[in-house]
């Protein structure tokens, strides 16, 4: 191989370097890069090694904390199964209508689990319904039959108006079409294939979920 | 580790990270996204300044050893995302992504993809770091006779691959029928 055959293979190599047209840093910026490096501590903390120097009091405290998460959360569930009267859903001043928001953001965006009586039969407002009208930020709806709940004829489920489409979006909420609805003890949508277009699936579910 | 006061330490580190920082940076360039250079040159520079005892007189291809380091952990790491965001490149291919400033050599591209990952990345650090075979030798912790014996033999290679890929590109085979 010739010297000439190296230098050409060198300059196209070099010509290839995707570095080249690479702009300076900007001295600001590695000026912020050599003061973060620096305000480093020199000790390393690992996974190995990184608890070893907490105190007693830390995992004490830490202990505390799980405890009382753990104690919430068991009365939370021991309450919710022994509330024999499920709480009224908000009524309006007008006792012919029931009062329904969209579900939080949290839960429009959560991971579904699959609709199952259970879950179904503890929401204290369920029904069969048509939606009467979709305006803005409201959707109304005539009930034909209450699963549970107070008997009203109409109910309007509110959203804002940031969520309104992600809500009509979850339960597929069309002018005229009919719909099982579920809601929980804050009136609050449940989505995720519990309310839903009507099917005979999901009114089946809803008879074991609430047997008459 | 020699004891040494907090402001030695700050004063060496600034006189020798400044003549770093621009190399690697390019390094980087070249070997991985943008994003992931920044974060693998703050790993590499935080390294540098935990073991500035452990710098060599000759700093920068020790430092391209650090960050070759650093890159692959990174690399390791991101593999799985990588294969999962392969297969959703099947599904929904983006739009071809830009090439590099000017004409891109694709033939060349293609002749290095083809040769063995360390040999191609001793021809980069070769022509693109432009690293004599003895500081190659510092960034792969190899010894300096093997680094120069295998650049020679990756240039082989590549000039090899070249004759392969613009071989059906229509170029006149002048070459045609002589013993390989």
């Amino acid at each position: 191989m010739t010297q000439h055959d190296d230098d050409q293979l060198d300059a196209r190599l070099r010509a290839a370097d995707p570095a080249s047209s690479l702009p300076a840093a900007d001295p600001a910026w590695v000026a912020r890069l050599l003061e973060d490096t620096m305000s480093n501590d020199l000790l390393t903390e690992s996974r190995e090694n990184g608890t070893h120097n907490r105190s007693p009091l830390t995992w004490l405290v830490a202990a505390a904390a799980a405890v009382i998460i753990a104690g919430v959360g068991i009365f939370a569930v021991v309450n919710g199964q022994d509330a024999g009267e499920p709480a009224p859903p908000p009524q309006a001043a007008d006792p012919t209508v029931t009062e329904l928001t969209g579900p939080d953001q949290g839960a429009l965006s959560a991971r579904c689990m699959v609709p199952n009586a259970d879950l179904l039969s503890d929401q204290p407002v369920a029904f069969d319904g048509t939606v009467a009208s979709i305006s803005d930020g409201l959707v109304t709806l005539d009930v034909t039959h209450w699963y549970a709940g107070d008997p009203t004829d109409l109910v309007t489920v509110e959203a804002p108006s940031a969520q309104i489409q992600k809500l009509l979006a979850a339960v597929q909420f069309k002018d005229g079409g009919r719909y099982l609805v579920a809601a929980n003890e804050s009136g609050e949508l449940l989505v995720c294939g519990f309310s839903a277009p009507y099917t005979q699936g999901l009114a089946s579910l809803y008879d074991q979920a609430f047997p008459s | 580790m020699r004891s040494v006061s907090i402001d030695e330490r700050q004063a060496r580190f600034e006189e020798l990270a400044p003549g770093l920082i621009e190399p690697l940076r390019r390094y980087l360039a070249r070997r991985t996204d943008p994003v992931t250079a920044d974060d693998v040159l703050a790993d590499t520079m935080l390294v540098c300044w935990r073991r500035l005892d452990d710098v060599p007189d000759e700093a920068l291809p020790w430092a391209y050893g650090v960050a070759r380091n650093c890159l692959a952990n990174v690399e390791r790491g991101g593999r799985r995302q990588q294969r999962l965001a392969a297969k959703i490149a099947v599904v929904d291919p983006p739009v071809e992504s830009t090439p590099g400033p000017g004409e891109r050599d694709g033939a060349l591209a293609e002749a290095l993809d083809a040769l063995r990952t360390e040999d191609a990345e001793l021809l980069r650090l070769w022509a693109w770091e432009q690293l004599a075979p003895g500081e190659i030798a510092t960034v792969l912790g190899i010894t300096a006779n093997a680094a120069s014996i295998r650049v020679h033999r990756a240039r082989e290679k590549l000039r090899e691959q070249l004759r392969k890929v613009e071989a059906p590109a229509g170029h006149e085979e002048s070459r045609e029928g002589r013993n390989r």
